[in-house]
């Protein structure tokens, strides 16, 4: 069994009268139990020059085999102008913006089929081409089948 | 103008052969810009519970309408139980994200897409007489005397729970704008909560009316037991 922990600070002297000093931090477990994860897709970087909506990780099935299982997902705009941003969606629905140096950490149900994560450039940032790194900590993901089998 | 950052590490041993140690830090500023946020709902800590496993109910933790689109708003939510097979689901709009067990955290940005507010207008007109009533939304307006323009000014001063008014001094007409969008149908509501009560033949009719349309990104959590559990969230936006 793996162990691995995510960790989160969020500081700031003056965005509030008293100074905000938030900690936080998790082992990243199997779904409902204490077993720590054991699969990653490993960090993906990325450059992309395109406002194509793309998917980070393989199309998800009928049946996921991460379906009621626990599933991470980091992403990160490694882009340096501040104008720059990528749109994360789920399933159609937008979740936000990753401007530059932005991140987010999220788990990740893989419900259904059709519940994918996807990432779509602005246009400026693709224009100038952007990049951005990816992960996926994971108890299952299903891989799409070869099609020279 | 604040300075908030926020770093992440994710950090392990042996997980893969090369011990992974990533760390990354974001200075939170507003969208486009290198300005930063100002503006945070706190961070908020609320224990969820129900009767029973049929009575647990969603939570609305944050509204699209009550914050700026494609702003670059961030969300941090945490379960805070102890208990590993506890989790809160969580959903943007209807979509389910994922869960979070116990102690799990989750950082995200949200660009807080909202629907269209319903709207209708009421014109206050004919006869009017001081003691006269107009109740709608669990609100009672006694006309003070006969003028219109009066009561319009009356209807606008009152603070309702699901509607904002507008009110143009001098004139009759008062504008309804929902607090929070919705596809309803604001006439359903008026017709059947609006209810006139005048000695004369005064009227407080609908004059324009336009129906909203329900939010696509509202953020909600479900909690996965009716027991106890307890969750912290903090929403830092533009």
């Amino acid at each position: 069994m793996a162990t691995t922990t995510a960790s989160l600070t969020i500081t700031s002297a003056d965005l509030v009268g008293d100074a905000l000093s938030l900690s936080s931090s998790s082992n990243l477990n199997k779904a409902g139990t204490t077993t720590g994860l054991d699969q990653t897709t490993g960090m993906a970087h990325v450059y992309l020059t395109a406002t194509t909506s793309i998917d980070l990780f393989p199309i998800l099935p009928a049946s996921p085999a991460g379906q009621n299982k626990q599933s991470w997902v980091y992403i990160c705009n490694k882009a340096t102008d501040e104008t720059h941003y990528v749109t994360i969606t789920i399933a159609n629905t937008i979740i936000g913006q990753l401007y530059a140096g932005d991140f987010l950490w999220m788990p990740w149900s893989q419900i259904a089929q059709y519940a994918d994560i996807e990432l779509a450039p602005s246009t400026a940032a693709a224009a100038a081409g952007i990049r951005v790194e990816y992960t996926c900590f994971h108890e299952g993901l299903t891989l799409p089948t070869s099609a020279d089998s | 103008m604040a300075t908030t950052t926020a770093t992440i590490t994710i950090s392990s041993t042996d997980l893969l052969s090369d011990e992974l140690a990533l760390s990354t830090t974001a200075t939170l500023t507003n969208a486009g810009g290198a300005t930063g946020v100002t503006q945070t709902t706190g961070l908020a800590r609320k224990t969820t519970s129900a009767g029973s496993a049929a009575a647990i109910q969603a939570v609305n933790l944050y509204r699209a309408g009550d914050y700026t689109a494609n702003g670059a708003n961030k969300v941090y939510i945490k379960n805070t139980s102890t208990t590993a097979a506890e989790y809160y689901t969580v959903h943007i709009d209807q979509e389910e994200i994922g869960r979070l067990y116990a102690g799990d955290w989750m950082f995200m940005p949200w660009n807080a897409t909202s629907g269209t507010k319903a709207v209708f207008t009421v014109t206050i007109a004919a006869t009017w007489a001081a003691g006269d009533t107009w109740e709608f939304d669990g609100v009672t307006m006694t006309a003070a005397n006969s003028a219109t323009a009066d009561i319009a000014a009356q209807i606008d001063a009152l603070n309702y729970p699901n509607w904002t008014t507008t009110y143009v001094a001098t004139e009759s007409t008062i504008i309804f704008n929902a607090r929070y969008a919705s596809s309803a149908s604001e006439e359903v509501w008026v017709t059947a909560d609006g209810t006139l009560n005048t000695a004369g033949n005064g009227t407080a009719n609908i004059s324009s009316a336009a129906v909203g349309s329900k939010s696509e990104s509202d953020i909600t959590i479900r909690p996965s037991v009716h027991t106890a559990m307890t969750y912290e969230t903090m929403l830092i936006h533009e």
